[in-house]
């Protein structure tokens, strides 16, 4: 078929208003707000549901057409720019909530869900749960978060997002429906096990297993109060003993650090910002004076944050896009890193030594998951988008941290395709090809976003 | 204005979508991506196009211009823009590009219409009806040749909404305003919406020309986007106004708060209040209109889930009633749904466009509403003066 015929067969399946390859959308979905270069597209389709992208993948499976499942399209790595062009699905017309089961504490939504979305809808209507969610903006999809590890203002305590998915409903490279999860055994979409746990086989795999339509994720009980425990110190060497100490209390909700070479006043310190939730004041009093402690202890200082600054780390989600307007230049990208804990003085060291390399002050900072059981270390590397000299130097900046990254024992998240190749050439021959053999029994054709985690 | 006046600030567009929603993430409240859904029907879509558009990455066509014209440009993206000092000139820069498609040849024919009517000496205003230089009203309300005002009747209230005009007029005289009328033509608000802004200045001067003859120091408008249009547009042209701009909204408040007038019978319905775009997000009138309305004895207002600076749009500005107008309706119908969950049975609005596509909506599906202009309330009540 050629490519007015496929337009034609994709208008018949999701209509025209749906579907385009004009100029405008092939432009606009070339390219993402990070430093990725634009890759070109055929098609652009947002369907309806599930029924629609069973056949719009049968066609491009007849087709040999590679299809690119899209959520909010901000992982600022490029995932969701095709590699060798094709079909991009966004997803986002998949948007109902379809149930909030209070009991046993999870949420059922279709992919298209924004994290904006459910939040809110939490607030509002059940105001004793809660969902762990990015500090990216609120377009982003919660199926596009969790499908890529990723993690929250819960995260420290109940683990990455990924980690939050009981289940998933998918159409399968051939076109077939799959539930995995408890799903895919009972009615209640309420955990992963007790079988073989395949969830993980779509999580991190940008889209090339599966297109997730329909996901189960958890809920939280919602504490009344909740407060934030400033502390600053000066030696990045610190870091590791001082996460570890205030993880031991079993205090934290989530634990940020931060290092920020502007304004002048942050420059040369790391921050530490622990939160704290509680049934009263005087339970978060009790809290922070363990924590002021702990800080003291461990070489650094209780710094009480005035009222502004208050308000903007306590914000669900924060305002995380700042970063792009640090310098007034629209873009910003970062490796994010997930480092044992062990490491991550020196990755904090290291990200500071890249920046000034690249002469990009310096915006780093990291979130504690599950108890430090990952320490997820944020390189930020904010550039102005007129200039291409500049968005070189981004690139160079990333490509050297994702370096770094794997020297250090960590691994790069949600990395773009030069990450990808990295990870790829560190990795056991034999993971390789297990995934390798896995996609090509599930994908025969390729279809499914290929150029990404390309073993050979 | 030209587009490279803001070539040092459009690419901070991050494209991150906080535009699209309300306040709180709820829902979304771009009325023009709600509808459409690619991302280039967004607000951060439409300045990267524009952005290609200036750097040549992409051609001018049809399909862009569409994605430029459907925009109502209600101000939601100005409003939950979160980029300080760039955030307020995101509905700027598309009518700006809206500007540079007319000189590119691709402003959508029916938004041409516009203009092509406003420019008819028959004419003088987008509906295409004879002009009335307003003589007639001026007898039957015996108004002078000089006043201290000028009610700045406006298109839509003139020759769509005369229930409306006629409830304003009445109002002006029951409270004894030395008012009167001019022979007025389009405020240019429609024009300047779809881009067409090469004769603007000129009806601008004559429209204040009018008003200067008439020694009046203060224009009073009915409409939204006329009183937005007279209040904010004027300067950008750097007219000569030297006269003030009332909403009626603030007129009928400051009479209330002088003590001049008192309200002397009762309203007694239960009612909702829809925030015009122009008049609310573009001016940051929210308040008054309800403080006029709290003063009225025994309404209930009860407010609508969006409301204020969350306002969700009529669906009707920026030239979409008229270029989409199946669109422009359902988005009408939107609002309607959302105010019957108010328990309200009347739709009360502050602007006679607004009143226009929610009574087609109101009509088209059978909504069982009451829609209606706040001044139309407040001419139907008792009224005591001072
Ligand atoms: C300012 C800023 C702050 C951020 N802060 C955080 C943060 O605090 N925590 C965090 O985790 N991330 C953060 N991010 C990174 C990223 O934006 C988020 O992780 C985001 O949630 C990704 O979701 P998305 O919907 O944009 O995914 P997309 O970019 O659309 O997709 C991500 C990947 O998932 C695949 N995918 C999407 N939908 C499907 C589907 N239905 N089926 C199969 N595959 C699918 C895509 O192909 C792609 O590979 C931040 C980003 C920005 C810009
Ligand atoms: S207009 Fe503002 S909120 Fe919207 S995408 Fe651009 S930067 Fe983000
Ligand atoms: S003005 Fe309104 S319709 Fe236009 S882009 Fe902004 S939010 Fe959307």
């Amino acid at each position: 078929m050629n490519s007015s015929e496929i337009l034609k067969k994709l208008q018949q399946i999701v209509g025209n208003d749906f579907v385009s390859n004009s100029q405008e959308e092939l432009y606009i979905y070339s390219i993402d707000p990070g430093a990725s270069e634009p890759r070109s597209i055929d098609f652009v389709v947002m369907p309806e549901n599930e029924e629609q992208i069973q056949k719009i993948v049968n066609l491009a499976n007849k087709e040999k057409i590679p299809i690119i499942p899209m959520g909010g399209g901000l992982t600022l790595s490029g995932l969701v720019i095709p590699v060798n062009g094709g079909i991009v699905l966004d997803m986002k017309r998949l948007n109902r909530i379809l149930e909030i089961d209070e009991t046993n504490r999870y949420a059922k939504i279709e992919a298209g869900v924004s994290a904006g979305q459910l939040f809110s809808h939490l607030e509002k209507n059940y105001p004793n749960l809660e969902v762990s969610i990015p500090d990216a903006p609120p377009s982003v999809t919660i199926a596009g978060n969790t499908l890529i590890h990723g993690s929250g203002f819960l995260s420290q305590k109940y683990g990455n997002h990924g980690d939050m998915l009981n289940g998933l409903e998918l159409v399968l490279p051939n076109g077939e429906i799959c539930r995995v999860g408890s799903c895919a055994v009972s009615d209640h979409w309420f955990t992963r096990g007790p079988i073989p746990d395949f969830i993980g086989l779509f999580t991190s795999s940008f889209g090339t297993m599966g297109i997730a339509t329909k996901l189960s994720i958890k809920l939280y009980p919602k504490p009344k109060m909740r407060d934030l425990v400033f502390g600053i110190y000066k030696q990045p060497e610190l870091s590791t003993q001082l996460i570890w100490k205030v993880t031991q209390t079993e205090l934290a909700e989530d634990i940020l650090l931060g290092v920020q070479g502007k304004p002048d006043w942050m420059a040369g310190y790391v921050f530490i910002i622990t939160y704290i939730t509680g049934k009263n004041q005087e339970e978060l009093d009790k809290k922070e004076k363990k924590l002021k402690r702990i800080y003291r202890k461990n070489g650094a200082r209780y710094m009480k944050a005035p009222p502004r600054i208050r308000e903007v780390f306590l914000e669900k989600p924060q305002f995380a896009a700042k970063a792009a307007d640090f310098r007034k230049g629209g873009g910003f990208e970062y490796v994010g890193s997930f480092f044992p804990l062990s490491q991550t003085n020196e990755a904090i060291k290291r990200g500071i030594k890249i920046s000034e390399k690249y002469g990009i002050i310096p915006t780093l900072g990291a979130r504690v998951i599950d108890r430090a059981h990952n320490v997820m270390v944020f390189f930020s590397y904010s550039f102005n988008r007129a200039d291409p000299d500049d968005m070189q130097n981004a690139r160079n900046a990333l490509h050297d941290t994702n370096v770094m990254s794997l020297e250090l024992g960590g691994i790069p998240w949600k990395g773009e395709l030069g990450a990808q190749k990295l990870i790829l050439e560190k990795m056991d021959p034999n993971y390789k090809y297990l995934l390798e053999t896995i996609r090509n029994q599930l994908d025969p054709n390729r279809i499914m976003n290929p150029g990404n985690w390309e073993v050979k | 204005m030209k587009l490279e006046e803001f070539s040092d600030i459009i690419h901070r567009c991050f494209r991150c979508g906080y535009c699209k929603f309300t306040y709180d993430y709820a829902d979304f409240n771009c009325p023009s991506y709600k509808n459409f859904r690619f991302e280039t029907f967004s607000t951060g879509g439409r300045m990267w196009l524009i952005y290609a558009l200036m750097n040549n990455e992409i051609n001018w066509s049809q399909r862009l211009a569409n994605i430029l014209y459907s925009c109502t440009t209600c101000g939601n993206c100005m409003e939950n823009c979160r980029f300080d000092k760039f955030n307020d000139f995101l509905v700027d820069i598309i009518e700006i590009a809206r500007i540079e498609a007319v000189k590119n040849g691709f402003c959508p024919e029916k938004q041409k219409s516009l203009l092509e009517r406003t420019l008819n000496p028959e004419f003088y205003n987008p509906y295409g009806e004879l002009n009335s230089d307003n003589q007639l009203l001026k007898e039957q309300y015996a108004l002078p040749e000089t006043a201290e005002w000028v009610y700045f009747i406006g298109c839509t209230s003139n020759y769509r909404q005369k229930d409306l005009r006629d409830a304003t007029l009445r109002f002006l005289k029951k409270t004894n305003i030395n008012f009167t009328l001019i022979d007025e033509h389009c405020c240019t608000s429609p024009l300047i919406r779809t881009g067409q802004t090469e004769s603007v200045k000129e009806i601008m001067e004559y429209n204040i020309d009018q008003i200067k003859a008439t020694r009046a120091q203060k224009v009073v408008t009915s409409c939204a986007g006329c009183c937005r249009t007279l209040k904010v547009d004027f300067q950008k042209h750097d007219i000569d106004m030297d006269v003030e701009v009332y909403h009626t909204s603030e007129l009928v408040n400051e009479l209330l708060e002088k003590g001049k007038i008192k309200f002397g019978s009762n309203f007694n319905k239960t009612i909702t209040y829809h925030d015009p775009c122009h008049l609310g997000r573009h001016m940051g009138l929210y308040e008054i209109p309800r403080e006029v309305i709290n003063k009225i004895p025994c309404v209930e207002l009860n407010e609508m889930k969006r409301n204020r600076e969350n306002s969700w749009c009529c669906g009707a500005g920026g030239g979409v009633k008229i270029g989409y107008p199946d669109w422009a309706v359902n988005v009408s119908k939107e609002r309607l749904e959302e105010a019957k969950k108010t328990g309200a049975d009347m739709v009360v609005s502050t602007c006679p466009f607004c009143k226009t596509n929610l009574k087609d909506a109101n009509e088209n599906f059978d909504m069982d509403l009451e829609i209606i202009d706040l001044i139309e309330i407040i001419d139907s009540l008792e009224l005591k003066l001072d």
